[in-house]
């Protein structure tokens, strides 16, 4: 079964992925901050990557996705955002950043779920 | 000047004459005045201003036409008469070119005197009827030149830039102001201006060139430095001749840098107010979709876990917005400020028991410092309140299980100072500096687990200083931290 290591600042938001993930048969890593989250990657090699934008420490997101893309080319990520509607700026799938997919949250069960099972394909 | 009798200088030498002529004028009401030599003639005639001054042509010091001569010089407006029994052609025409009104020759009747002497009189009025129309005009004339300064004053120092253009493309007139708003080293006058400016104003300048209006005026803002670092108003409107004809075009220019930053920042708000309120609600909505989908095997145990914390994040939605409604009505001024006599204490007894759960939930120690007869503050009760609410929640919220908050009362010159200390969990240097900026929360691994809005203290340095005080931090990483805050009692 394939393993997804979820990094989101926000608690309820890992507990809630989490919940959806295992839910559906997947093997679920999390990690709070992006120094964990780096380690937890590289310790156990994912399949999926679900990666917060986390707005409030600077491009912390974009940057580790960038980290991830470099070392680690071939796990595909999916970001999680909430900032792109509010801002006006909606991403394309690798402009500007390097991942594979983004979702706004709030996230629904089944959005999330479609998106993560056509990364894995 | 007597309008009906003139005052008169009489230079004459011949001792008899002078006397007799004096009584003659002194009997028909005239002001005379003699002077026996050329000498004193000269400087009697200098020191007064005489109507008519008759002149003895043949003096032994000094002759009539140099008396004439000098009087003419400095009162050019007395009408002078020489009087002679020499006359002779060559005599007349001196005389005349050096500025003598006429002839007298001697020996001469009473009448014919008084005759010159109303003619001279008569000329005499005219004279000076002339001079004060010339100081008139010269007074006119000078201020059409004060005024023509006092416009360029006010125009150079205007803050905003003026340039004009003629229908050549050439400026006309600019003024310094213009220099730093176009980021231009320099310009000259006639230098054709249509090339140097940035091409959205010269794009205006064409429009009112092609349609000759004469009532349009147009405006534009552009970039001038990049990165907004200066940002101006162009507004170009025509200039017409007198008759109403397109003269040419005026160009005034405002620096809107500062303007542009405020709307700037306001938007900057806005996203972060609209991400703040997203988190929690998108964290709400994800426990929600799980709750309400059969599918989801969640233990009832587990479903009541998220309710609360459902709860919880939606309250910290509730606070941001409780929050933000004390920005917006402080920064509108909505409510009205009631002051009345304070005790402080009491507000901070309060507050202590509003926050006794929590207080007790760390086991905390309170310490209270105060000094004794501590003076009423004038204040509104709701502003102190929430401004101490918010310090004593704080140490609350970011001290350790066990931990102590020190609460100080001082008395400083005309300040009450009062100092909250916590033994919590610090601020670095890096984040004091932005602790008191809007949405600013330090982020490290002892606040993730704190809920905040990001607000609290910069609506608290708000209302300090909208009540004349000061508030300010120190702190130091994982010790502890303490806000002094000064306020004025008088």
């Amino acid at each position: 079964m394939a393993l997804i290591a979820v990094i989101d600042d926000d608690p309820d938001i890992l507990e809630a992925s989490t919940l959806i993930l295992e839910a559906n048969g997947y093997q679920v890593i999390t990690a709070n901050n992006p120094t964990t989250g780096y380690d937890v990657v590289k310790e156990k090699n994912p399949d999926l990557i679900i990666l917060d934008v986390m707005m409030d420490e600077a491009d912390d997101g974009f940057f580790l996705a960038q980290k991830f893309k470099k070392e680690m080319a071939k796990i595909p990520i999916l970001m999680y955002t909430s900032i792109s509607k509010t801002i006006g700026m909606q991403f394309g799938a690798n402009e500007l950043v390097p991942v594979d997919d983004f979702v706004e949250k709030p996230i629904s069960s089944e959005e999330l779920i479609q998106k993560v099972k056509s990364l894995l394909n | 000047m007597d309008n009906n009798y003139p005052k008169i200088l009489l230079v004459e030498d011949e001792k008899g004459l002078r006397i007799g002529t004096e009584r003659l004028l002194t009997r028909k009401g005239h002001s005379v005045k003699s002077a026996e030599n050329g000498t004193d003639g000269i400087k009697l005639g200098l020191a007064e201003d005489f109507d008519i001054a008759l002149i003895d042509y043949k003096m032994p010091d000094v002759d009539g036409l140099q008396v004439l001569k000098e009087i003419k010089s400095k009162k050019p407006s007395t009408v002078c008469f020489i009087v002679t029994a020499y006359a002779s052609y060559e005599t007349a025409i001196e005389a005349t070119r050096l500025g003598a009104f006429n002839y007298i020759l001697k020996p001469f009747t009473p009448e014919e005197l008084l005759h010159q002497i109303e003619k001279g009189f008569k000329q005499r009025k005219l004279l000076l009827e002339a001079e004060q129309l010339r100081i008139e005009r010269e007074k006119n004339l000078l201020e059409i030149a004060h005024e023509k300064s006092r416009l360029n004053t006010i125009i150079e120092s205007i803050s905003s830039g003026v340039l004009l253009i003629n229908r050549e493309g050439k400026v006309v007139y600019f003024n310094k102001a213009c220099l730093n708003k176009l980021h231009l080293e320099k310009l000259e006058i006639e230098d054709y201006i249509l090339d140097k400016l940035p091409i959205q104003i010269t794009e205006l300048v064409n429009k009112i060139f092609n349609n000759h209006t004469v009532h349009k005026s147009y405006t534009t803002e552009v970039e001038i430095i990049p990165n907004g670092e200066l940002i101006i108003d162009a507004t170009c409107s025509p200039v017409p001749h007198p008759d109403g004809t397109f003269a040419g075009v005026v160009v005034v220019l405002k620096n809107i840098t500062g303007l542009k930053k405020i709307e700037q920042l306001k938007s900057q708000f806005v996203s972060m107010v609209a991400h703040e309120m997203k988190t929690p609600l998108a964290a709400v909505l994800g426990y929600l979709d799980i709750l309400v989908d059969p599918n989801m095997n969640v233990t009832q145990e587990k479903r009541t876990e998220y309710l609360n914390r459902s709860a919880l994040r939606l309250k910290s939605s509730l606070d941001l917005v409780n929050d933000l409604l004390d920005i917006s009505r402080m920064e509108m001024s909505t409510k009205k400020r009631e002051i009345e006599n304070i005790r402080i204490n009491e507000i901070i007894n309060n507050s202590l028991d509003v926050l006794e759960l929590e207080i007790n939930k760390k086991s905390l120690t309170i310490e209270k410092k105060y000094v004794e007869n501590l003076p009423e503050l004038k204040i509104d009760r709701d502003e102190v309140t929430k401004i101490i609410n918010n310090l004593i929640s704080n140490a609350v919220k970011y001290n350790n299980v066990n931990g102590k908050i020190t609460i100080s009362l001082n008395i400083e010159n005309n300040f009450i100072i009062l100092i909250v200390e916590d033994t919590g969990i610090g601020i670095n240097a890096d984040d004091q500096a932005k602790l008191f900026q809007q949405f600013f929360r330090a982020k490290n691994k002892q606040t993730r687990a704190i809920s905040g809005t990001g607000l609290g203290l910069s609506i608290a340095k708000k209302l300090i200083e909208a009540n004349h005080g000061k508030i300010s931090v120190e702190s130091v990483y994982k010790q502890g931290t303490k806000f002094i805050v000064h306020f004025p009692f008088k």
